[in-house]
């Protein structure tokens, strides 16, 4: 019962790197916005690539898929002795930059216990002041390569931390058919980054999640849970703005808060036994969607997913593996007019896990199988005010080794928060029952509608007020984790300002 | 009556001789015809950029973005200048245009012009809600005849009997209603300037616009 320790020693980002791929919570993505940086280098309005941020339009597809490369200014130049054919230098003469800033304040509908005192509760509100401050740089970097780049300052856990990072490459041609054909490699640090649509995770719904909150059990590995840990090349085609096929490869690239670090060298890798989920080898991931476009509607439908072999921390990291394979199916329908803007998008990711290291080790069932189904529906009136509802169901097996039914928090009597139960169980000195983070009947289930309004004065200055109202948490609708905790005690009220300049 | 008349025909004369001059000065100002490099160069920006909103050919999927197939070439040089320049000021002009013009020289515009001038129309698909047999007929009614009450000269009186445009006027059929009523309340209000137009917007209502424009997008 080690594995419990964390909950009282760590911060909150540390948790969710320590927790095992399984545990991680939906919650922990961040999210990456629209850059005014683009509007800078194209000169357009975010309208061309937005419908509101970040969900993207036609031409913001064609945009990032193309390389980030239209520029409205005019570039510094080299060429060779050989003139214009033979070019060495198109550089943007003003780099692209920008940040945004977002402050929110999260109240939850019921606070949890008090982690030292028993019977004591925390507050029930928090305020985070910032939320995030995100550096943002973009955009073309010379013909046919471009870049999208983020680092972000993330209050939970006081830090910098390298953000959603795509670098691309990319080159169009023109078939004997006048069809159009991109090709492209995008080096990235999260996989579903270099994705056009918003129905895969990483710029997926909901676009600003709470930070407080308390997190699920488990979601999908393909649901962010590698995001930032991995690096690796998308090699795609795009054929007539329609067909789009990407298939990509990623190792393990630890960075900032997500790596523990090599404790021999005291550098930041090689990773050993000391990490959590360390991805062995090379790591398939892939995509395909088709868009149909018709008067103002763009149907898209898709599928995608991946395979992945993590070591799980405090094994070899040359032995056994744990293995996920994520497969999914997606939609988005779109609307774009004058005035009013729809869009109404689902996915659905099935995860089959074979936990042969895990299981070795006696830490979870032989196989797991998760799933994640999420549809919303957004609508906007004149990009000005506008609301989202939607709907996330995670599933999963009952694995009573993954998911503990135990509800006790470990406090050494006399040392609290530093102590261990030393494998104990209920009744021993310093365990008590505080709940909240387990499943009682082992289960991941949590269903959750989320309601959000937002007002946009300007498109680049966005209010939001989020309702997440949970039908089930972690198993169960009452009492999920045996000490009388429900799944709407979870609920969480949010409300943010958001600011891009 | 007469007077109302009178009064059409000399607008429209005076629409007529102003375009005239304009048209004649952008054709004096237009660059030497197009070498095969700038047109195979207009043909690659069309396909793998310009098609992104304007369509393949220039026919165009989505209303809010114009048809450009079989434009006349003078127009679009003089409108892509207007961008470049930043003079035409109407709302997608400002949000997208500036910017994708901002970048083309002379003969570059002169290409793409030249390439979508040269592209076949398709006709247009109509938004299904729009779909108005009564305001079709009225628009043809307005394009050929105006509307003497409010001294709206007659479209075709410029645009010619099949909206096809010529050296002077730009071509209009088949173009997407929803761009064309756009354009319209643009010239209305003049956050699209152009001084024939402004005229004969200023006292064209709504529901006029709107049947012109079904009118139009009819044509192919």
């Amino acid at each position: 019962m080690e594995q419990f320790n964390w909950i009282q020693r760590s911060t909150w980002l540390q948790r969710c790197a320590a927790l095992s791929v399984v545990l991680f919570g939906i919650m922990c993505a961040r999210p990456a916005q629209a850059l005014p940086l683009f509007a800078r280098q194209t000169g357009m309005a975010c309208l061309a690539c937005h419908t509101v941020y970040p969900e993207l339009t036609h031409f913001g597809r064609m945009f990032k898929l193309n390389g980030y490369q239209l520029d409205n200014g005019k570039d510094i130049q080299m060429i060779t002795d050989q003139g214009d054919a033979q070019p060495t230098l198109g550089l943007p003469a003003v780099p692209n930059l920008a940040l945004f800033i977002m402050a929110g304040y999260v109240s939850l509908d019921k606070a949890l216990p008090d982690s030292q005192i028993p019977g004591a509760k925390s507050l029930s509100d928090g305020i985070q002041f910032p939320q995030q401050v995100s550096l943002l740089y973009g955009g073309k970097i010379a013909p046919h390569f471009g870049a999208f780049a983020q680092v972000t300052y993330d209050s939970a856990v006081d830090t910098f931390n390298i953000d959603n990072t795509d670098f691309r490459f990319a080159k169009q041609w023109v078939l004997p058919n006048k069809t159009p054909l991109t090709l492209g490699i995008s080096f990235n640090n999260n996989p579903s980054v270099e994705d056009p649509y918003n129905t895969t995770p990483a710029f997926g719904f909901p676009y600003l999640p709470p930070e407080i909150n308390v997190p699920s059990l488990a979601s999908p590995l393909m649901e962010a849970g590698t995001a930032y840990t991995v690096a690796g090349p998308v090699f795609y085609a795009l054929w007539n703005e329609q067909l789009y096929a990407a298939i990509g490869v990623y190792r393990n690239a630890p960075t900032g808060s997500s790596s523990v670090g090599n404790p021999i060298t005291g550098g930041p890798s090689p990773s050993d036994s000391q990490t959590t989920n360390v991805v062995a080898g090379n790591n398939p991931y892939w995509r395909v969607s088709y868009e149909y476009d018709i008067d103002r509607y763009a149907l898209m439908v898709g599928t995608y997913g991946l395979h992945f072999q993590l070591y799980p921390g405090g094994v070899p990291v040359h032995g056994l593996t744990n293995s996920y394979t994520d497969v999914a199916g997606d939609f988005q329908f779109q609307f774009i007019g004058e005035q009013n803007t729809a869009t109404l998008k689902g996915t659905y990711v099935k995860e089959h896990q074979s936990l042969n290291a895990s299981a070795a080790a006696g830490s979870t069932n032989p196989s797991d199988w998760l799933s994640q189904t999420a549809v919303d529906f957004t609508y906007w009136y004149q990009r000005r005010y506008g609301f989202d509802v939607g709907y996330v169901s995670i599933l999963g097996s009952t694995d009573p080794l993954a998911y503990p039914s135990a509800p006790f928090q470990c406090i050494a009597a006399g040392n609290p928060g530093a102590g261990t139960c030393g494998g104990g169980a209920t009744g021993m000195p310093g365990a008590y029952n505080v709940g909240v983070m387990n499943s009682f009947n082992s289960n991941p289930t949590t269903n959750a509608w989320i309601g959000e309004i937002y007002y946009s004065p300007w498109l680049n200055v966005k209010f939001g007020l989020q309702y997440t109202y949970y039908t089930k948490f972690n198993g169960a609708q009452n009492n999920y984790d045996g000490v009388g905790r429900n799944a709407s005690n979870n609920d969480t009220t949010y409300l943010y300002a958001w600011f891009a300049l | 009556m007469k007077t109302r008349q009178w009064m059409i025909l000399n607008l429209a004369s005076a629409a007529m001789s102003l375009l005239y001059v304009s048209a004649a000065l952008a054709q004096e100002a237009a660059p030497t015809p197009v070498s095969p490099a700038d047109a195979e160069w207009a043909e690659y920006k069309a396909v793998t950029t310009c098609a992104w909103c304007h369509g393949q050919g220039g026919n165009s999927i989505s209303p809010i973005y114009p048809a450009l197939a079989g434009q006349k070439a003078w127009y679009i040089v003089e409108q892509l200048q207007a961008f470049r320049a930043q003079t035409r000021r109407d709302p997608y002009a400002r949000g997208m245009m500036w910017g994708m013009a901002a970048q083309l020289d002379d003969t570059q515009i002169a290409a793409l012009a030249d390439y979508f001038s040269k592209q076949t129309p398709f006709a247009s698909m109509p938004a299904p809600f729009l779909k108005d047999d009564a305001a079709i007929a009225q628009g043809k009614s307005i394009y050929n005849e105006g509307i003497a009450a409010s001294g709206v000269p007659p479209c075709a009186a410029c645009h010619q009997s099949a909206a096809e445009g010529s050296e002077q006027f730009p071509r209009l059929a088949g173009q997407h209603a929803l761009y064309t009523i756009k354009q319209l309340i643009a010239l209305h209000n003049q956050t699209r300037d152009q001084v024939v137009m402004n005229g004969v917007a200023a006292p064209l209502h709504e529901p006029e616009m709107k049947a012109v424009s079904l009118y139009l997008e009819s044509l192919h």
